[in-house]
Protein backbone atom coordinates (compact mmCIF):
# COMPACT_ATOMS: atom_id res chain seq x y z
CA UNK A 1 0.00 0.00 0.00
CA UNK A 2 1.34 3.44 -0.86
CA UNK A 3 2.21 5.80 1.94
CA UNK A 4 0.59 9.09 2.84
CA UNK A 5 2.51 12.15 3.85
CA UNK A 6 2.30 13.43 7.41
CA UNK A 7 2.41 17.11 8.36
CA UNK A 8 2.53 18.95 11.65
CA UNK A 9 2.39 22.73 11.59
CA UNK A 10 3.07 24.81 14.69
CA UNK A 11 1.80 22.08 16.98
CA UNK A 12 1.64 22.67 20.71
CA UNK A 13 0.48 20.33 23.44
CA UNK A 14 0.48 20.67 27.24
CA UNK A 15 -0.15 18.28 30.10
CA UNK A 16 -1.74 20.73 32.51
CA UNK A 17 0.79 23.51 33.01
CA UNK A 18 3.69 21.52 31.52
CA UNK A 19 4.23 22.07 27.81
CA UNK A 20 5.25 18.84 26.09
CA UNK A 21 5.28 20.21 22.53
CA UNK A 22 6.31 23.84 22.02
CA UNK A 23 5.51 24.58 18.40
CA UNK A 24 6.53 21.59 16.29
CA UNK A 25 6.49 21.70 12.48
CA UNK A 26 7.46 18.60 10.55
CA UNK A 27 6.74 17.09 7.16
CA UNK A 28 7.30 13.43 6.45
CA UNK A 29 6.97 12.59 2.78
CA UNK A 30 4.84 9.71 1.52
CA UNK A 31 6.94 6.54 1.63
CA UNK A 32 9.67 8.14 3.76
CA UNK A 33 11.23 6.35 6.76
CA UNK A 34 11.94 8.64 9.67
CA UNK A 35 13.32 7.94 13.14
CA UNK A 36 12.36 10.22 16.02
CA UNK A 37 15.03 10.30 18.72
CA UNK A 38 15.74 12.40 21.79
CA UNK A 39 15.95 12.17 25.56
CA UNK A 40 13.19 10.90 27.83
CA UNK A 41 10.47 13.50 28.23
CA UNK A 42 11.36 15.33 24.97
CA UNK A 43 7.83 14.94 23.62
CA UNK A 44 8.35 12.08 21.16
CA UNK A 45 5.48 9.88 22.31
CA UNK A 46 3.16 12.87 22.64
CA UNK A 47 3.90 13.83 19.04
CA UNK A 48 3.10 10.35 17.74
CA UNK A 49 -0.18 10.21 19.61
CA UNK A 50 -1.37 13.34 17.84
CA UNK A 51 -1.10 11.45 14.54
CA UNK A 52 -3.81 9.00 15.52
CA UNK A 53 -6.07 11.45 17.36
CA UNK A 54 -5.29 9.89 20.73
CA UNK A 55 -4.43 13.41 21.80
CA UNK A 56 -5.58 16.72 20.33
CA UNK A 57 -3.11 19.58 19.91
CA UNK A 58 -3.66 22.74 21.94
CA UNK A 59 -2.60 24.70 18.85
CA UNK A 60 -1.46 23.97 15.32
CA UNK A 61 -2.52 21.52 12.66
CA UNK A 62 -1.90 17.83 11.97
CA UNK A 63 -2.68 16.18 8.64
CA UNK A 64 -2.20 12.67 7.26
CA UNK A 65 -2.54 12.74 3.49
CA UNK A 66 -5.60 14.88 2.84
CA UNK A 67 -7.13 14.15 6.25
CA UNK A 68 -7.24 16.78 8.98
CA UNK A 69 -6.65 14.71 12.11
CA UNK A 70 -8.62 17.25 14.14
CA UNK A 71 -11.78 16.10 12.33
CA UNK A 72 -11.17 12.39 12.86
CA UNK A 73 -11.67 9.90 15.66
CA UNK A 74 -8.94 7.36 16.59
CA UNK A 75 -10.91 4.52 14.97
CA UNK A 76 -11.15 6.50 11.73
CA UNK A 77 -7.43 7.25 11.79
CA UNK A 78 -6.79 3.48 11.96
CA UNK A 79 -7.83 3.36 8.28
CA UNK A 80 -4.56 5.08 7.44
CA UNK A 81 -2.23 5.02 10.40
CA UNK A 82 -1.12 1.87 12.21
CA UNK A 83 0.09 2.72 15.71
CA UNK A 84 2.19 0.39 17.84
CA UNK A 85 2.32 1.49 21.46
CA UNK A 86 5.51 1.36 23.44
CA UNK A 87 3.78 -1.09 25.73
CA UNK A 88 1.86 -3.73 23.85
CA UNK A 89 -0.40 -4.29 26.82
CA UNK A 90 -2.15 -1.05 25.87
CA UNK A 91 -3.50 -2.59 22.68
CA UNK A 92 -4.03 -6.32 23.24
CA UNK A 93 -7.36 -7.61 24.45
CA UNK A 94 -8.47 -10.70 22.50
CA UNK A 95 -8.39 -14.24 23.86
CA UNK A 96 -5.85 -15.53 21.42
CA UNK A 97 -2.95 -14.05 19.52
CA UNK A 98 -4.67 -14.92 16.22
CA UNK A 99 -7.91 -13.15 17.30
CA UNK A 100 -5.92 -10.09 18.27
CA UNK A 101 -4.21 -9.92 14.89
CA UNK A 102 -7.48 -10.57 13.01
CA UNK A 103 -9.33 -7.86 14.91
CA UNK A 104 -7.83 -4.91 13.02
CA UNK A 105 -8.57 -5.93 9.42
CA UNK A 106 -11.99 -7.26 10.45
CA UNK A 107 -12.86 -4.00 12.20
CA UNK A 108 -11.81 -2.05 9.10
CA UNK A 109 -13.80 -4.34 6.83
CA UNK A 110 -10.63 -5.47 5.07
CA UNK A 111 -9.44 -8.88 4.00
CA UNK A 112 -7.99 -11.17 6.67
CA UNK A 113 -5.83 -12.86 4.04
CA UNK A 114 -2.65 -11.23 5.33
CA UNK A 115 -3.02 -12.59 8.86
CA UNK A 116 -1.26 -15.97 8.46
CA UNK A 117 1.67 -14.36 6.65
CA UNK A 118 2.05 -11.63 9.25
CA UNK A 119 1.94 -14.18 12.09
CA UNK A 120 4.68 -16.11 10.28
CA UNK A 121 6.69 -12.94 9.70
CA UNK A 122 6.67 -12.15 13.43
CA UNK A 123 7.48 -15.74 14.42
CA UNK A 124 4.07 -16.14 16.04
CA UNK A 125 2.52 -18.89 13.89
CA UNK A 126 3.13 -21.64 16.45
CA UNK A 127 1.86 -19.45 19.32
CA UNK A 128 -1.23 -18.11 17.48
CA UNK A 129 -3.67 -20.09 19.60
CA UNK A 130 -2.26 -18.89 22.91
CA UNK A 131 -3.67 -16.08 25.02
CA UNK A 132 -1.53 -12.95 24.49
CA UNK A 133 -0.93 -12.69 28.23
CA UNK A 134 0.41 -16.24 28.38
CA UNK A 135 3.47 -15.29 26.32
CA UNK A 136 6.41 -13.14 27.49
CA UNK A 137 6.11 -9.35 27.22
CA UNK A 138 8.55 -9.04 24.27
CA UNK A 139 6.44 -11.49 22.27
CA UNK A 140 3.33 -9.44 23.06
CA UNK A 141 5.08 -6.54 21.44
CA UNK A 142 5.38 -8.56 18.24
CA UNK A 143 1.68 -9.46 18.51
CA UNK A 144 0.84 -5.75 18.62
CA UNK A 145 3.01 -5.09 15.58
CA UNK A 146 1.50 -8.06 13.73
CA UNK A 147 -1.99 -6.69 14.42
CA UNK A 148 -1.04 -3.36 12.91
CA UNK A 149 0.73 -4.86 9.89
CA UNK A 150 -2.33 -7.00 9.14
CA UNK A 151 -4.31 -3.79 8.61
CA UNK A 152 -1.93 -2.66 5.84
CA UNK A 153 -1.74 0.94 7.02
CA UNK A 154 -0.23 3.52 4.68
CA UNK A 155 1.57 5.10 7.66
CA UNK A 156 3.24 3.05 10.39
CA UNK A 157 3.94 4.80 13.69
CA UNK A 158 5.94 2.81 16.22
CA UNK A 159 6.96 3.84 19.72
CA UNK A 160 10.18 2.12 20.84
CA UNK A 161 9.48 -1.01 18.79
CA UNK A 162 12.69 -2.79 19.80
CA UNK A 163 12.84 -1.99 23.54
CA UNK A 164 13.06 -5.20 25.54
CA UNK A 165 13.32 -7.46 22.48
CA UNK A 166 16.05 -10.04 22.10
CA UNK A 167 18.19 -10.01 18.97
CA UNK A 168 16.13 -12.52 17.01
CA UNK A 169 12.94 -10.58 17.70
CA UNK A 170 14.65 -7.32 16.88
CA UNK A 171 15.79 -8.74 13.54
CA UNK A 172 12.18 -9.67 12.76
CA UNK A 173 11.03 -6.11 13.39
CA UNK A 174 13.86 -4.69 11.27
CA UNK A 175 13.06 -7.03 8.35
CA UNK A 176 9.33 -6.31 8.57
CA UNK A 177 9.93 -2.55 8.45
CA UNK A 178 12.45 -2.83 5.63
CA UNK A 179 9.87 -4.78 3.61
CA UNK A 180 7.16 -2.17 4.29
CA UNK A 181 9.60 0.58 3.34
CA UNK A 182 10.26 -1.11 0.01
CA UNK A 183 6.49 -1.28 -0.50
CA UNK A 184 6.29 2.50 -0.05
CA UNK A 185 4.75 2.65 3.43
CA UNK A 186 5.54 5.80 5.41
CA UNK A 187 7.29 4.92 8.68
CA UNK A 188 7.81 7.02 11.80
CA UNK A 189 9.65 5.16 14.56
CA UNK A 190 10.48 6.55 17.99
CA UNK A 191 13.64 4.85 19.17
CA UNK A 192 16.64 5.15 21.46
CA UNK A 193 18.27 2.26 19.62
CA UNK A 194 20.54 3.84 17.01
CA UNK A 195 21.49 0.40 15.69
CA UNK A 196 17.83 -0.08 14.82
CA UNK A 197 17.62 3.47 13.43
CA UNK A 198 20.57 2.71 11.15
CA UNK A 199 18.72 -0.32 9.76
CA UNK A 200 15.33 1.25 9.07
CA UNK A 201 15.51 5.04 8.81
CA UNK A 202 16.74 7.28 6.01
CA UNK A 203 16.20 10.43 8.06
CA UNK A 204 16.53 11.22 11.76
CA UNK A 205 14.54 13.91 13.56
CA UNK A 206 15.87 14.77 17.01
CA UNK A 207 13.60 16.25 19.67
CA UNK A 208 14.57 18.04 22.85
CA UNK A 209 12.34 19.75 25.37
CA UNK A 210 9.26 19.77 23.14
CA UNK A 211 11.02 21.06 20.03
CA UNK A 212 12.78 19.67 16.99
CA UNK A 213 16.49 20.32 17.50
CA UNK A 214 17.92 18.47 14.49
CA UNK A 215 16.58 16.96 11.27
CA UNK A 216 19.21 15.24 9.09
CA UNK A 217 19.76 12.29 6.77
CA UNK A 218 20.50 9.21 8.92
CA UNK A 219 23.72 8.41 7.05
CA UNK A 220 25.04 11.91 7.72
CA UNK A 221 24.03 12.21 11.38
CA UNK A 222 25.19 8.71 12.37
CA UNK A 223 28.70 9.58 11.14
CA UNK A 224 28.74 12.97 12.87
CA UNK A 225 30.31 11.92 16.15
CA UNK A 226 30.34 15.45 17.56
CA UNK A 227 26.68 16.07 16.82
CA UNK A 228 25.76 12.71 18.34
CA UNK A 229 27.83 13.40 21.46
CA UNK A 230 26.11 16.77 21.87
CA UNK A 231 22.81 14.87 21.83
CA UNK A 232 24.09 12.35 24.37
CA UNK A 233 24.22 9.61 21.72
CA UNK A 234 26.90 7.21 20.54
CA UNK A 235 27.18 5.93 16.97
CA UNK A 236 25.68 2.47 16.38
CA UNK A 237 28.10 -0.51 16.30
CA UNK A 238 28.00 -0.60 12.49
CA UNK A 239 29.29 2.97 12.29
CA UNK A 240 31.84 2.39 15.10
CA UNK A 241 33.23 -0.58 13.19
CA UNK A 242 33.19 1.28 9.89
CA UNK A 243 35.05 4.22 11.44
CA UNK A 244 37.60 2.00 13.20
CA UNK A 245 38.36 0.01 10.06
CA UNK A 246 38.18 3.00 7.71
CA UNK A 247 35.51 1.37 5.55
CA UNK A 248 34.49 3.14 2.34
CA UNK A 249 31.06 4.51 1.46
CA UNK A 250 29.72 5.38 4.96
CA UNK A 251 27.84 2.09 5.47
CA UNK A 252 25.24 2.17 8.26
CA UNK A 253 23.25 -1.05 7.86
CA UNK A 254 24.67 -4.38 9.05
CA UNK A 255 24.42 -5.87 5.56
CA UNK A 256 26.29 -2.90 4.10
CA UNK A 257 29.08 -3.12 6.69
CA UNK A 258 29.42 -6.89 6.32
CA UNK A 259 29.61 -6.51 2.52
CA UNK A 260 32.41 -3.94 2.75
CA UNK A 261 34.25 -6.12 5.32
CA UNK A 262 34.41 -8.95 2.78
CA UNK A 263 38.10 -8.42 2.01
CA UNK A 264 39.33 -8.53 5.61
CA UNK A 265 41.79 -11.23 6.64
CA UNK A 266 41.18 -12.45 10.18
CA UNK A 267 43.64 -13.70 12.75
CA UNK A 268 42.64 -17.13 13.98
CA UNK A 269 42.84 -16.34 17.70
CA UNK A 270 42.96 -13.11 19.72
CA UNK A 271 46.40 -12.00 20.82
CA UNK B 1 32.00 -11.96 50.58
CA UNK B 2 28.88 -13.12 52.40
CA UNK B 3 26.40 -15.06 50.29
CA UNK B 4 23.07 -13.25 50.30
CA UNK B 5 21.24 -15.82 48.16
CA UNK B 6 22.18 -19.41 47.49
CA UNK B 7 20.34 -21.55 44.95
CA UNK B 8 21.22 -25.24 44.74
CA UNK B 9 19.71 -27.23 41.88
CA UNK B 10 16.57 -25.12 41.98
CA UNK B 11 13.70 -25.89 39.64
CA UNK B 12 10.70 -23.58 39.49
CA UNK B 13 7.42 -24.18 37.68
CA UNK B 14 4.62 -21.62 37.32
CA UNK B 15 1.15 -22.78 38.33
CA UNK B 16 -0.50 -24.60 35.42
CA UNK B 17 2.69 -24.66 33.34
CA UNK B 18 3.79 -27.93 31.77
CA UNK B 19 7.51 -27.23 31.75
CA UNK B 20 9.59 -25.56 34.46
CA UNK B 21 10.63 -21.94 33.84
CA UNK B 22 13.89 -22.62 35.69
CA UNK B 23 15.56 -26.01 35.74
CA UNK B 24 18.38 -27.22 37.95
CA UNK B 25 19.81 -23.77 38.58
CA UNK B 26 22.66 -23.35 41.06
CA UNK B 27 23.86 -19.86 41.80
CA UNK B 28 25.26 -17.73 44.60
CA UNK B 29 24.83 -13.98 44.94
CA UNK B 30 27.09 -12.12 47.34
CA UNK B 31 27.33 -8.56 48.58
CA UNK B 32 29.31 -6.56 46.04
CA UNK B 33 28.23 -8.64 43.05
CA UNK B 34 26.75 -7.10 39.92
CA UNK B 35 25.54 -10.26 38.27
CA UNK B 36 24.29 -9.93 34.71
CA UNK B 37 21.65 -12.45 33.69
CA UNK B 38 21.21 -12.84 29.98
CA UNK B 39 19.23 -15.03 27.61
CA UNK B 40 16.70 -14.83 24.83
CA UNK B 41 13.12 -13.91 25.59
CA UNK B 42 11.49 -16.78 27.49
CA UNK B 43 14.84 -18.17 28.68
CA UNK B 44 13.90 -17.64 32.33
CA UNK B 45 15.83 -14.46 33.17
CA UNK B 46 12.86 -12.68 34.79
CA UNK B 47 11.91 -15.85 36.65
CA UNK B 48 15.43 -16.18 38.05
CA UNK B 49 15.09 -12.68 39.51
CA UNK B 50 11.77 -13.57 41.13
CA UNK B 51 13.10 -16.84 42.55
CA UNK B 52 16.37 -15.36 43.82
CA UNK B 53 14.52 -12.58 45.65
CA UNK B 54 11.85 -14.85 47.13
CA UNK B 55 8.96 -13.34 45.14
CA UNK B 56 8.44 -16.71 43.47
CA UNK B 57 6.61 -18.73 44.55
CA UNK B 58 5.59 -16.59 47.58
CA UNK B 59 3.90 -13.84 45.54
CA UNK B 60 3.43 -15.28 42.07
CA UNK B 61 2.57 -18.87 43.01
CA UNK B 62 4.04 -22.00 41.44
CA UNK B 63 6.26 -24.70 42.91
CA UNK B 64 9.92 -24.65 43.80
CA UNK B 65 12.13 -27.71 44.15
CA UNK B 66 15.74 -27.85 45.28
CA UNK B 67 17.40 -25.75 47.96
CA UNK B 68 17.14 -22.00 48.28
CA UNK B 69 18.67 -20.00 51.12
CA UNK B 70 17.99 -16.28 51.25
CA UNK B 71 20.13 -14.59 53.90
CA UNK B 72 19.25 -11.11 52.64
CA UNK B 73 16.94 -9.25 55.01
CA UNK B 74 15.35 -7.26 52.24
CA UNK B 75 15.17 -7.78 48.49
CA UNK B 76 14.09 -5.12 46.03
CA UNK B 77 12.78 -5.93 42.57
CA UNK B 78 12.12 -3.53 39.70
CA UNK B 79 10.06 -5.12 36.96
CA UNK B 80 10.48 -4.53 33.25
CA UNK B 81 7.09 -2.79 33.25
CA UNK B 82 7.62 -0.17 35.94
CA UNK B 83 4.13 1.32 35.88
CA UNK B 84 2.80 -1.89 37.41
CA UNK B 85 4.73 -0.99 40.57
CA UNK B 86 3.28 2.45 41.18
CA UNK B 87 1.52 2.60 44.54
CA UNK B 88 -1.33 4.64 43.10
CA UNK B 89 -1.43 6.42 46.46
CA UNK B 90 1.19 9.12 45.98
CA UNK B 91 0.73 12.41 44.16
CA UNK B 92 4.44 13.24 43.89
CA UNK B 93 7.57 11.33 42.93
CA UNK B 94 9.08 12.27 46.32
CA UNK B 95 6.22 10.52 48.13
CA UNK B 96 6.40 7.55 45.79
CA UNK B 97 10.10 7.03 46.54
CA UNK B 98 9.50 7.57 50.27
CA UNK B 99 6.59 5.11 50.38
CA UNK B 100 8.81 2.03 50.77
CA UNK B 101 10.95 3.23 53.68
CA UNK B 102 7.85 4.78 55.29
CA UNK B 103 6.08 1.43 55.12
CA UNK B 104 8.98 -0.07 57.09
CA UNK B 105 8.02 2.17 60.01
CA UNK B 106 11.28 4.14 59.98
CA UNK B 107 11.44 7.58 61.61
CA UNK B 108 10.28 10.44 59.35
CA UNK B 109 13.74 12.02 59.08
CA UNK B 110 15.24 8.67 58.04
CA UNK B 111 12.50 8.13 55.46
CA UNK B 112 13.03 11.56 53.90
CA UNK B 113 16.81 11.13 53.86
CA UNK B 114 16.53 7.70 52.23
CA UNK B 115 14.20 9.08 49.54
CA UNK B 116 16.46 12.07 48.92
CA UNK B 117 19.59 9.92 48.66
CA UNK B 118 17.92 7.47 46.29
CA UNK B 119 16.69 10.29 44.03
CA UNK B 120 20.17 11.84 44.02
CA UNK B 121 21.75 8.50 43.14
CA UNK B 122 19.40 8.11 40.16
CA UNK B 123 19.75 11.80 39.18
CA UNK B 124 16.00 12.41 39.38
CA UNK B 125 15.87 15.22 41.97
CA UNK B 126 14.20 17.42 39.32
CA UNK B 127 11.26 15.02 39.16
CA UNK B 128 10.57 15.15 42.92
CA UNK B 129 7.47 17.31 42.68
CA UNK B 130 5.98 15.66 39.58
CA UNK B 131 2.84 13.52 39.51
CA UNK B 132 4.04 9.91 39.03
CA UNK B 133 1.28 9.02 36.56
CA UNK B 134 2.35 11.88 34.26
CA UNK B 135 5.94 10.68 33.87
CA UNK B 136 7.38 9.32 30.64
CA UNK B 137 8.35 5.64 30.58
CA UNK B 138 12.03 6.43 31.08
CA UNK B 139 11.40 8.82 33.94
CA UNK B 140 9.17 6.29 35.63
CA UNK B 141 11.72 3.52 35.28
CA UNK B 142 14.30 5.60 37.16
CA UNK B 143 11.73 6.51 39.82
CA UNK B 144 10.98 2.84 40.41
CA UNK B 145 14.69 2.00 40.75
CA UNK B 146 15.01 4.87 43.24
CA UNK B 147 11.97 3.58 45.15
CA UNK B 148 13.57 0.13 45.41
CA UNK B 149 16.91 1.61 46.43
CA UNK B 150 15.32 3.81 49.12
CA UNK B 151 14.41 0.64 51.02
CA UNK B 152 18.13 -0.18 51.22
CA UNK B 153 17.78 -3.72 49.95
CA UNK B 154 20.54 -6.28 50.47
CA UNK B 155 19.66 -7.68 47.06
CA UNK B 156 18.47 -5.44 44.24
CA UNK B 157 17.06 -7.25 41.22
CA UNK B 158 16.50 -5.20 38.08
CA UNK B 159 14.66 -6.56 35.05
CA UNK B 160 15.85 -4.78 31.91
CA UNK B 161 16.07 -1.49 33.84
CA UNK B 162 17.10 0.60 30.84
CA UNK B 163 14.43 -0.64 28.41
CA UNK B 164 12.64 2.70 28.61
CA UNK B 165 15.68 4.93 28.92
CA UNK B 166 17.45 7.14 26.43
CA UNK B 167 21.13 6.17 25.93
CA UNK B 168 22.51 8.82 28.28
CA UNK B 169 20.10 7.89 31.07
CA UNK B 170 20.79 4.18 30.41
CA UNK B 171 24.54 4.73 30.78
CA UNK B 172 23.95 6.72 33.96
CA UNK B 173 21.74 4.01 35.43
CA UNK B 174 24.25 1.26 34.67
CA UNK B 175 27.03 3.38 36.17
CA UNK B 176 25.07 3.49 39.43
CA UNK B 177 25.08 -0.29 39.81
CA UNK B 178 28.76 -0.75 40.82
CA UNK B 179 28.28 2.05 43.36
CA UNK B 180 25.25 0.33 44.84
CA UNK B 181 27.11 -2.98 44.92
CA UNK B 182 30.16 -1.42 46.55
CA UNK B 183 27.92 -0.24 49.38
CA UNK B 184 27.20 -3.90 50.20
CA UNK B 185 24.24 -4.79 47.99
CA UNK B 186 24.12 -7.78 45.67
CA UNK B 187 22.80 -6.62 42.31
CA UNK B 188 21.06 -8.96 39.87
CA UNK B 189 20.64 -7.49 36.43
CA UNK B 190 18.56 -9.21 33.75
CA UNK B 191 19.18 -7.53 30.42
CA UNK B 192 19.44 -8.15 26.68
CA UNK B 193 21.99 -5.30 26.54
CA UNK B 194 25.29 -7.23 26.60
CA UNK B 195 27.29 -4.11 25.74
CA UNK B 196 26.22 -2.05 28.76
CA UNK B 197 26.08 -5.04 31.10
CA UNK B 198 29.61 -5.98 30.09
CA UNK B 199 30.85 -2.62 31.31
CA UNK B 200 29.50 -2.90 34.86
CA UNK B 201 28.95 -6.57 35.71
CA UNK B 202 31.37 -8.48 37.92
CA UNK B 203 29.91 -11.86 36.92
CA UNK B 204 27.43 -13.13 34.38
CA UNK B 205 25.18 -16.09 33.68
CA UNK B 206 23.44 -16.99 30.44
CA UNK B 207 20.16 -18.93 30.47
CA UNK B 208 18.50 -20.97 27.74
CA UNK B 209 15.20 -22.80 28.27
CA UNK B 210 15.45 -22.19 32.01
CA UNK B 211 18.92 -23.68 32.40
CA UNK B 212 22.26 -22.01 33.02
CA UNK B 213 24.29 -22.54 29.85
CA UNK B 214 27.24 -20.30 30.68
CA UNK B 215 28.62 -18.77 33.83
CA UNK B 216 31.74 -16.73 34.41
CA UNK B 217 33.25 -13.33 33.77
CA UNK B 218 31.26 -10.86 31.62
CA UNK B 219 33.85 -11.22 28.83
CA UNK B 220 33.28 -14.98 28.78
CA UNK B 221 29.49 -14.93 28.95
CA UNK B 222 28.21 -11.69 27.40
CA UNK B 223 29.39 -12.57 23.93
CA UNK B 224 26.20 -11.95 21.95
CA UNK B 225 26.90 -8.33 21.08
CA UNK B 226 26.21 -6.47 17.83
CA UNK B 227 29.96 -6.35 17.15
CA UNK B 228 30.19 -10.12 17.63
CA UNK B 229 27.30 -10.68 15.24
CA UNK B 230 28.82 -8.44 12.59
CA UNK B 231 32.24 -10.07 12.97
CA UNK B 232 30.66 -13.52 12.64
CA UNK B 233 28.71 -12.45 9.54
CA UNK B 234 31.91 -11.00 8.05
CA UNK B 235 33.69 -14.33 8.38
CA UNK B 236 35.70 -13.85 11.59
CA UNK B 237 36.48 -17.26 13.13
CA UNK B 238 35.42 -17.85 16.77
CA UNK B 239 35.83 -16.73 19.49
CA UNK B 240 34.07 -13.63 18.24
CA UNK B 241 35.25 -10.19 19.39
CA UNK B 242 32.62 -8.57 21.61
CA UNK B 243 33.57 -4.90 21.18
CA UNK B 244 35.32 -2.70 18.61
CA UNK B 245 38.81 -2.76 20.23
CA UNK B 246 38.76 -6.56 20.42
CA UNK B 247 37.57 -6.69 16.79
CA UNK B 248 40.48 -4.51 15.70
CA UNK B 249 42.89 -6.91 17.41
CA UNK B 250 41.54 -9.74 15.22
CA UNK B 251 42.11 -7.96 11.90
CA UNK B 252 45.32 -8.75 9.97
CA UNK B 253 46.92 -5.44 9.04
Amino acid sequence: MNGCDVRLEGVRYAYGAREALRGVSLRIGAGEQVALVGPNGAGKTTLTRLLVALRRPGAGRVTVGDWEVAHKRPDEMAQRVGYVFQHADHQLFARSIRDDVVFGPRRLGRSEALVPGVLEEMGLAAAAGLHPYDVPAPLRKLVALAGVLAMEPCVLVLDEPTAGLDRVQRDRVVSALQRRAEAGVTVLAVSHDLGFVAEVAARVVVMGDGRIVADRPARELLYDREALAALGLRPPPTVEISGALGLRGSPVRTTEVVAVMGGIRWKQMPE
Amino acid sequence: MTALVVLERVTFTYAGAVRPALADVSLEIAAGDVMAVTGESGAGTSTLLLVATGFAPRVVGGTLAGTRRIAARRCGVVFARPWTQLTGLCSTVRDEVAFGPASLGLPRATVLAAARNAMETLHIEQLAGREPSHLSGGELQRVMVAAALAMRPDVLALDDPAAELDPEAADALYDVLPVVAAAGTGVLLATPDSERAGRVATRAVALASGRIVAEGSPAEVLTDTEVARIARAAGCPPPYPWDVPSLLRRVER
